[in-house]
């Protein structure tokens, strides 16, 4: 009796998978970074050199355009509005940090009818973000 | 003569490894670019309804800022670094002074935070601003 001895392969990695996986992970993180979008408005930030970081594990942007528009999430507020949107936010995460983003160029009785709204609702701390001045 | 003809040699381009090197340093990119987002400024306190607080008058420095961005103290214009140099002459006389900004509301908000960045910068413990109301 023959029999038919099979011939050893020699192993091999097959390095095309590893690009598909790459590509995976790449759409994966673009699909989650998509989520967690943030809905920026076009403004011109103020400048400063003192700055520190404020960022909090939990955000609440409140953004002012240059002609005193208030937004929240891309969407125009009113300013009677804010205070049962910042309840809310309050309410789903107490640790939630409140941060106004306000054009450098906007007057600042707008920026003061936001903080006003915080003082009425005993907010303690609030953010006024800046951008780093550029020497 | 016989001349040579070199063969066209072919590359298979799901055999290399290189597409998978430009994955990862996509993904390092965009790692990278969420970091960009993190907000960074000024962090107020804000006081608490109805709190009063009990301050000698000459412990405190009263500024105005007019809507053309003037800083006013004791009725006289002064420029950003003549305020700098006065309120660091006070402080190291009375390190408890407090300085108090009333705001005019049309005055551009840059203003109001060059304000704030020199009361950091000047380490100013109790600085106050609020808005300048009509007082007709």
């Amino acid at each position: 009796m023959k029999f038919n001895l099979r011939k050893r392969r020699f192993p091999v990695i097959p390095l095309s998978s590893t690009s598909d996986i790459g590509f995976l992970l790449l759409i994966f993180i673009m699909l989650v970074s998509l989520i967690n979008y943030r809905h920026e408005v076009k403004i011109d930030y103020p400048e400063a050199t003192k700055q520190g970081y404020t960022q909090s594990k939990k955000n609440f942007e409140i953004w002012i355009d240059r002609d005193g528009i208030i937004y929240y999430d891309g969407k125009i507020a009113a300013v009677k509005d804010l205070e049962f949107l910042i309840t809310d936010a309050v309410q789903k995460r107490p640790d939630i940090r409140i941060h106004i983003l306000a054009d450098k160029n906007t007057k600042y009785k707008y920026v003061n009818d936001v903080v006003e709204i915080l003082k009425l609702m005993e907010h303690r701390v609030v953010s006024f973000v800046v951008k780093e001045l550029n020497k | 003569m016989k001349a040579k003809i070199k063969k066209r040699s072919f590359i298979d381009a799901t055999a290399s490894g290189t597409l998978s090197d430009l994955g990862f340093l996509l993904i390092i990119y965009f790692i990278v670019i969420a970091g960009f987002t993190l907000n960074q400024g000024f962090i107020i306190n804000l006081p608490q309804k109805n709190s009063t607080k009990i301050v000698n008058v000459e412990d405190i420095m009263k500024l105005y800022l007019d809507v053309n961005g003037d800083i006013t103290y004791n009725n006289k214009t002064v420029s950003y670094d003549e305020l700098k140099g006065m309120i660091k002459e006070k402080v190291s006389i009375k390190p408890n002074m407090v300085v108090l900004l009333k705001i005019d509301p049309e005055v551009v908000y840059q203003k109001v935070v060059d304000i704030i960045n020199m009361a950091k910068e000047l380490n100013i413990d109790n600085f106050s601003f609020s808005i300048k109301k009509d007082e007709t």
